[in-house]
């Protein structure tokens, strides 16, 4: 019976590489706030954390390049549930309730995702592809944060990553089979928390930013 | 026409195994050149299916839900029995045979009876082996509670969904055998002819239900697994589409009808709420267990039951029959209730009750305990009702359930037209006049999965039969016939609708055919169905057309048959000048009420031949031999 | 307690699969509130056949919760609002004189419409068929309390066997997805000691089968398990995510 297709090409296959991938951009979320949390240690000590950080040269490459690859596997294997999805379903309900499964994050995990993928594209053009031979990555955000529009972006931003992460922590503990009477009420409870941390500790970024200006 | 059971001499326990051995082989590879045609998919027809699929027969299983996995077995609640006896407490086969015997009120066959008793133990080796989720033990062997007026503990269950388990296990076989190729499935069609070449049955003609298209399907054997008839009364524990129609086709077509009279009522169910009510739901009776059945001591008491002090109860059935009390067999726990209920001691808004009390099981075992057995037994009757039976008594009052009467079969459960065989409720065979609980989905089984593999390898390697397609003359003349009636049907545009004129029918047949019986009263319903017959036929109003998924045509053929075979259940009845399990002639009774049988003049099964639509059916008698039991007066005392 | 009230329904009408549908309102009148629902709809389908229209057309069976046929959504809720009901087993008496029902079938790609309230489920057969079941012949089985199983673990694969194919999981799936269907027979099945010897096949096969049917997937929105009758848990959706783990990843069989 088997042997015949890639188990990564079913529908749990892809669920799989989904929940992976999202698992890693979480990983990749937490590590992003610890460093950015340098920021309220003062200016120098935020720089010299960037500093530290770039001096680990092809290892930082390394985990760019990964990142990359995780991004790519989870936009396209979203972009590919989403359109089946859709498929599976071309005629619509006229009456649609919840019957209290649905969250905000579960309903709205492909147009969040696509909303932080803009994101993370503006983002890198801010900070990442830009030459920073004469400045500091400190005088980059505080120049960025300068302007209101900014800061209502990376907030949104924040806003909508949280309410994303909400659904996508919790959901990928599920999909890897994690769910126990024990430990499931925990992991929905840490999504929350998870999503509430990265919110705040991100999302208050650019206004102390433009604060300390 | 002399009725051959074909029962093989010798020792009764022998009988089967040396049957096995005497009954000719068809050669494995020969097996494929077989075709069968199993109609319905319960658990005798499911199973059948799939075991013959496994020999390497090629089927084709018909059923008119739109999946196999939806027969009406799947509603049992109760269990299975099995002489398996697990528990040490005295089972064996023998008892399981003697108690199926007596249930019957003597009115069953030895053999078969016994042969039942004998798979019994294979059924639930299978079962459990198919990875059904029987209850268990701590220790992770199988539990066993006792059930139906048994008085070891022989059941087996699965919560109170063992019927959905049974049947989910039977269907998961069938469908390994579709994907095996072995067998075809074919959905959402209805049966309606037989198709008969040279006096053996050679194949259906069917209805597609969905684009309304007669087919026609030719085979060298006909199993009949279509169930049993309980919804003639129109209110009933049955499916919305149980029907006696394929049944009553194979009867016109030569089949005999035995035993039609031998209804079941079953004691415990949901009363009737309101004339619009289109089924009744059955309450397991594996609730009599711990629950106590009474009613007020007075007639006319319309206190609610928390205020009816403890003196002036009457917990009738634990009084009148101190050894068996509340577990007493269906037949007589539901003519009790209708005699407390006759005197003005119903409960209830319409009076048509009686109280099931769990108050002292709860303060016995505590809530918990009763709960984790009935627990989803209260809520679906708090479901329907919304009352709480933890707290208030439930009501329950009998209802229409099952049919021990069908098509006549001798030991290969084949009828009496060469090459149909007829299986599970469909058939008349292991019952007698009254089925014991968990005894149905036993005899589903072991007909599909432990009976008919053998029998009908005898059967087609025994006869000759001549080479056949579906542009035989035969074919085409049934689907001639079932085109014409469709359209009959469709053409009468009168005023009532069918459901109406069914619903009359269930009047006539519970209050002059029901749990008690009389010679007027018969006579009377007879009349009375056949004016109602000559009232559909001229006054039914059946919408749509017979080109696609009409629903009302459906049932409009299923209430025809119904209008029909009526008459002969109450024929039977009338005939049948005793009183034996669920056929109660009220001239015939004790002192004490109890059925009186008269083994003398009716000690035989009665099968009924059609004689043409406008003569009466003849009457033939297969006598009951008992040489292993010694017919006793039942007594549950 | 009994009493009678008026409701009007606004039904999906479609007369075939490839025939547009659209909704008709109908006033169902003195309707006692003991009715269960489809006994509702058979009094408004006596009337529109006396009326000489065509009556609704829906599946139902056994009407008391438990073959599965039945089931529509009913105001935007599979087989109505109450929790742990099919729509046969829903009474009036969850409803208000005055009340507008708004009835719709089942909507997935997979379930293609027939007629009105009916739609073809045979897909759920279609995955039972792909490997929903032990490979058992009748005859051959050791005596049945030759392997013990543990209470627990016979009810968990009860918990699950419990379900009634009625559909409702894949209608009530924002993706119309047959997770919760595929997992709860995978999961019964990987339970029981009798069911392990193919659980790593049954596993690939059975959802293999499910996405050639065009079902959605799951994104874990957890309305099947709210929406389920016979409130079957997700925990089977990561019982049959560990199996397929097992299965396609490092399973010793190829």
């Amino acid at each position: 019976m088997n042997g015949l297709t890639n188990p990564m090409g079913t529908s749990v296959g892809k669920k799989l590489m989904m929940a992976v991938t999202g698992l890693g951009f979480c990983c990749f979320l937490t590590i992003h706030l610890a460093g950015n949390l340098t920021l309220y240690g003062g200016k120098d000590f935020f720089n010299s954390y960037v500093e530290h950080l770039h001096s680990l040269g092809p290892l930082v490459t390394l985990a760019e390049l990964g990142l990359l690859f995780f991004a790519l596997i989870h936009v396209l294997t979203g972009m590919l549930l989403f359109y089946q999805n859709y498929n599976a379903r071309p005629a619509r309900y006229s009456v649609n309730k919840r019957a209290g499964g649905r969250t905000l994050g579960s309903a709205t995990m492909p147009y969040t995702g696509v909303i932080l993928l803009l994101f993370v594209i503006f983002h890198l053009m801010n900070f990442h592809f830009v030459d920073k031979t004469n400045t500091t990555t400190f005088q980059l955000m505080s120049n960025a944060f300068a302007s209101p529009v900014y800061i209502f972006i990376y907030t949104f931003a924040v806003i909508i990553a949280a309410i994303h992460v909400s659904h996508g922590l919790w959901s990928a503990f599920q999909t890897l089979g994690a769910n126990h009477p024990k430990y499931t009420p925990f992991l929905r409870g840490l999504s929350i928390v998870f999503s509430v941390v990265i919110g705040i500790g991100l999302g208050f970024i650019p206004v102390y930013v433009s604060l300390l200006r | 026409m002399h009725l051959d059971s074909k029962i093989p001499s010798g020792p009764l326990a022998e009988k089967w195994d040396k049957h096995r051995f005497e009954l000719k082989l068809v050669n494995p590879a020969n097996k494929r050149k077989f075709n069968i045609i199993v109609v319905g998919t319960g658990l005798a027809g499911g199973s059948a299916a799939a075991s013959l699929g496994e020999l390497g027969y090629y089927v084709k299983n018909f059923c008119i839900q739109d999946s196999p996995r939806r027969a009406h077995s799947i509603a049992a609640q109760g269990g299975i029995n099995a002489a398996k006896n697990y528990q040490n407490d005295g089972d064996s086969i023998r008892r399981l045979f003697y108690d199926t015997i007596k249930g019957g009120d003597f009115r069953s066959r030895e053999a078969n009876v016994y042969r039942l008793a004998q798979v019994s133990n294979h059924i639930i080796d299978h079962c459990v082996a198919q990875g059904i989720p029987f209850a268990r033990e701590y220790g992770g062997l199988l539990a066993n509670r006792s059930f139906g007026g048994a008085q070891v503990s022989r059941t087996f269950y699965a919560r109170g969904q063992t019927g959905q388990q049974l049947l989910l296990g039977a269907y998961s076989s069938l469908m390994r055998q579709v994907a095996a190729g072995q067998v075809s499935m074919f959905p959402r069609r209805e049966m309606l002819d037989i198709v008969v070449i040279n006096g053996q049955a050679r194949g259906i003609v069917v209805r597609n239900l969905v684009t309304g298209e007669i087919e026609s399907h030719g085979a060298d054997a006909v199993v009949l697994c279509t169930g049993g008839y309980a919804n003639v009364f129109y209110l009933s524990t049955n499916a919305m589409a149980s029907n006696v129609s394929a049944n009553f086709r194979a009867y016109k077509k030569g089949a005999f009808f035995a035993n039609p009279c031998y209804t079941q009522i079953h004691p415990t169910c949901i009363p009737v709420h309101g004339t619009s009510q289109s089924k009744l739901t059955l309450m397991s009776e594996s609730l009599r267990n711990d629950g106590r059945v009474w009613v007020p001591k007075t007639p006319g008491d319309k206190r609610p039951p928390n205020q009816i002090p403890e003196s002036e109860r009457d917990y009738y059935l634990e009084e009148k029959y101190p050894s068996f009390g509340n577990l007493v067999p269906r037949d007589v726990a539901s003519r009790n209730a209708k005699a407390q209920c006759d005197m003005g001691k119903g409960v209830g808004e319409t009076g048509f009750a009686v109280y099931l009390d769990f108050a002292d099981a709860i303060k016995r075992d505590g809530k918990e305990v009763i709960e984790q057995k009935y627990g989803n037994l209260f809520q679906m009757y708090e479901k329907i009702t919304a009352s709480n039976p933890y707290e208030t008594p439930m009501m329950i009052y009998p209802a229409s359930h099952y049919v021990m009467g069908g098509l006549w079969v001798d030991y290969n459960l084949m009828s009496t037209l060469d090459g149909l065989f007829v299986m599970g409720e469909a058939n008349f065979s292991d019952h007698g006049a009254n089925r014991l609980g968990a005894s149905a989905l036993m005899q589903g089984l072991a007909d599909g999965y432990f009976v008919i593999p053998y029998t009908i390898g005898g059967y087609l390697s025994g006869t000759s039969r001549p080479e056949i397609t579906t542009d035989h003359p035969a074919f085409t003349e049934a689907i001639r016939y079932a085109t014409e009636r469709t359209q009959k049907l469709l053409s009468i545009n009168g005023k009532r609708t069918v459901d109406d004129i069914h619903r009359e029918l269930g009047h006539i047949l519970w209050e002059y055919c029901g749990m008690s019986r009389n010679d007027e009263g018969l006579l009377k319903a007879r009349t009375m169905i056949r004016e109602l017959r000559e009232e559909f036929w001229e006054n039914a109003v059946v919408p749509g057309s017979s080109q696609d998924f009409n629903q009302s045509l459906e049932r409009a053929g299923r209430v025809a048959d119904f209008l029909e075979f009526a008459e002969l259940l109450v024929m039977d009845a009338f005939e049948r000048k005793e009183s034996c399990g669920g056929h109660f002639n009220e001239a015939y009774q004790t002192e004490e009420q109890e059925a009186m049988r008269d083994d003398e003049n009716f000690c035989h099964v009665a099968a009924w031949e059609h004689k043409g639509d406008d003569t009466d059916p003849e009457l033939h008698k297969e006598p009951l031999v008992f040489e292993n039991v010694e017919l006793t007066q039942r007594s549950y005392k | 307690m009994t009493k009678n009230i008026n409701v009007t329904l606004k039904v999906w009408r479609q007369k075939g699969p490839h025939v547009k549908g659209g909704f008709e309102t109908y006033p169902a009148t003195d309707i006692s509130t003991d009715m269960s629902f489809l006994e509702m709809i058979d009094c408004v389908n006596e009337q529109l056949t006396l009326d000489g229209k065509e009556p609704i057309a829906f599946d139902h069976d056994c009407r008391e919760g438990i073959c599965g046929m039945c089931g529509a959504v009913i105001n935007g809720r599979c087989h109505g609002q109450e929790k742990g009901t099919t729509l046969c087993q829903l009474h009036m008496r969850h409803f208000s004189n005055g009340d507008t029902i708004v009835i719709e079938p089942w909507r997935a790609t997979a379930f293609p419409m027939v007629k009105d309230l009916v739609v073809d489920r045979s897909a759920f057969d279609q995955i039972i068929l792909a490997g929903g079941y032990i490979s058992v012949n009748t005859g051959g089985a050791p005596d049945a309390n030759s392997i013990p199983i543990a209470q627990e673990i016979a009810e968990l694969a009860m918990d699950a066997a419990a379900c009634i194919g009625c559909g409702a999981c894949v209608a009530a799936c924002p993706n119309a997805s047959a997770m919760l269907f595929t997992s709860a027979k995978i999961s019964q099945l990987a339970l029981l000691p009798q069911g392990k010897p193919e659980a790593t096949s049954r596993a690939l096969a059975m959802v293999n089968k499910m996405d050639e049917l065009c079902f959605g997937n799951c994104s874990n929105e957890r309305e099947c398990e709210a929406e389920c009758p016979k409130e079957i848990s997700i925990s089977n959706i990561a019982r049959l995510n560990r199996e397929f783990v097992k299965a396609g990843l490092v399973s010793v069989v190829k």
